[in-house]
């Protein structure tokens, strides 16, 4: 391989993967026909295919993006993404509200119950917490420990709002509802007849 | 025919084309054609304006081979060249429809500028 071609190789590094390896070889091929023409040497040769790498290549790499994040949708990736982030958010934001709860009203004379109910509050979200994480991390591994976090959750925050009712509506809300959504995501079938656990 | 996909769309939807990838369905449209000899057609056929880069030219035909407007043919030496293979590509029965709508298009422009003067009609 000649020099101009290991340049015009480098520059190709421009466009995505996939299409190099597709048109990479007939590029090149391209690239050697028009060198060996009359009159496309120098530094108008050059700007030439530097304008034609500059148009076609963010095209392409946008055109391999859609295509990358469609196929994510397909396959619920981008969205167990967002619900994996929403578990933290949710997990952390109720945490904090046990705890400004906790050291808002203090523990001196509270009862047994409500106690219980502060810690179990704290515990539930940050299995939440950690399960957000864990989906972020290994998404096809922690499906399973996702589901039982937002049942935990759910049962928890379900039973503090029916015994020990010492949240506000929002929290309650929040510590109800989007177990229900999480979990209901989670066992979805997506378009291809898997369970989340397999495809995502 | 490795990489060939289908498509459902009518080729009104299609339209209007860009100028290049109309330069490319031209080129293609009295048979196939490898990369080289589409870029020299169409670079004759401006008279050296429209001279298309490997990018542009491979950027085009990936996107007309998805929307099954062009397909592959068989990869072949073209002695005319040298004696490298070359992969060959074709437009569909479709891509012909496509080629065919935005020719009627342009025609159709062509004669609105008649008919307001802006240019002259040629002499049949």
């Amino acid at each position: 391989m000649s020099a101009p071609e290991r340049v015009y190789a480098l520059l190709l590094r421009a466009y995505p993967s996939e299409f190099r390896e597709a048109y990479g070889r007939e590029m090149l091929q391209l690239f050697r026909d028009q060198r060996r023409e009359v009159g496309v040497r120098g530094m108008r040769f050059w700007s030439a295919i530097l304008w034609d790498v500059a148009r076609s290549a963010p095209a392409l790499q946008l055109d391999s993006f859609r295509g990358q994040w469609g196929v994510d949708i397909q396959t619920g990736g981008a969205m167990m993404k967002v619900m994996a982030v929403l578990a933290v958010v949710v997990g952390a934001l109720e945490i904090l509200n046990t705890l400004v709860e906790t050291f808002a009203g203090g523990l001196a004379g509270r009862s047994g119950g409500s106690l219980l109910a502060l810690a179990l509050a704290v515990l539930a979200p940050a299995l939440l917490l950690l399960s957000g994480v864990a989906l972020l991390v290994r998404p096809r591994r922690t499906a399973t420990l996702a589901r039982g976090a937002a049942l935990i959750c759910l049962v928890v925050f379900a039973a503090i709002a029916t015994l020990q009712p010492i949240f506000s509506v929002a929290s309650t809300v929040l510590g109800i509802g989007f177990p229900i959504v999480l979990l209901l995501f989670l066992f979805r079938k997506p378009r291809g007849g898997q369970s989340t656990s397999t495809a995502a | 025919m490795g990489r060939r996909e289908r498509t459902d769309r009518t080729p009104d939807a299609h339209l209007p084309l860009p100028p290049a990838t109309f330069q490319i369905l031209l080129s293609l449209a009295d048979g196939e054609r490898h990369g080289y000899a589409i870029m020299r057609e169409v670079a004759d056929r401006t008279n050296g304006e429209m001279r298309l880069g490997p990018g542009t030219l491979y950027g085009t035909l990936k996107r007309l081979l998805e929307a099954g407007i062009v397909e592959e043919g068989r990869e072949r030496v073209d002695p005319d060249v040298g004696d490298e293979r070359r992969r060959y590509y074709r437009l569909t029965k479709f891509g012909l429809s496509v080629a065919r709508a935005e020719a009627r298009r342009l025609a159709g422009m062509v004669r609105a500028a008649q008919q307001k003067r802006l240019i002259r009609a040629e002499p049949a």
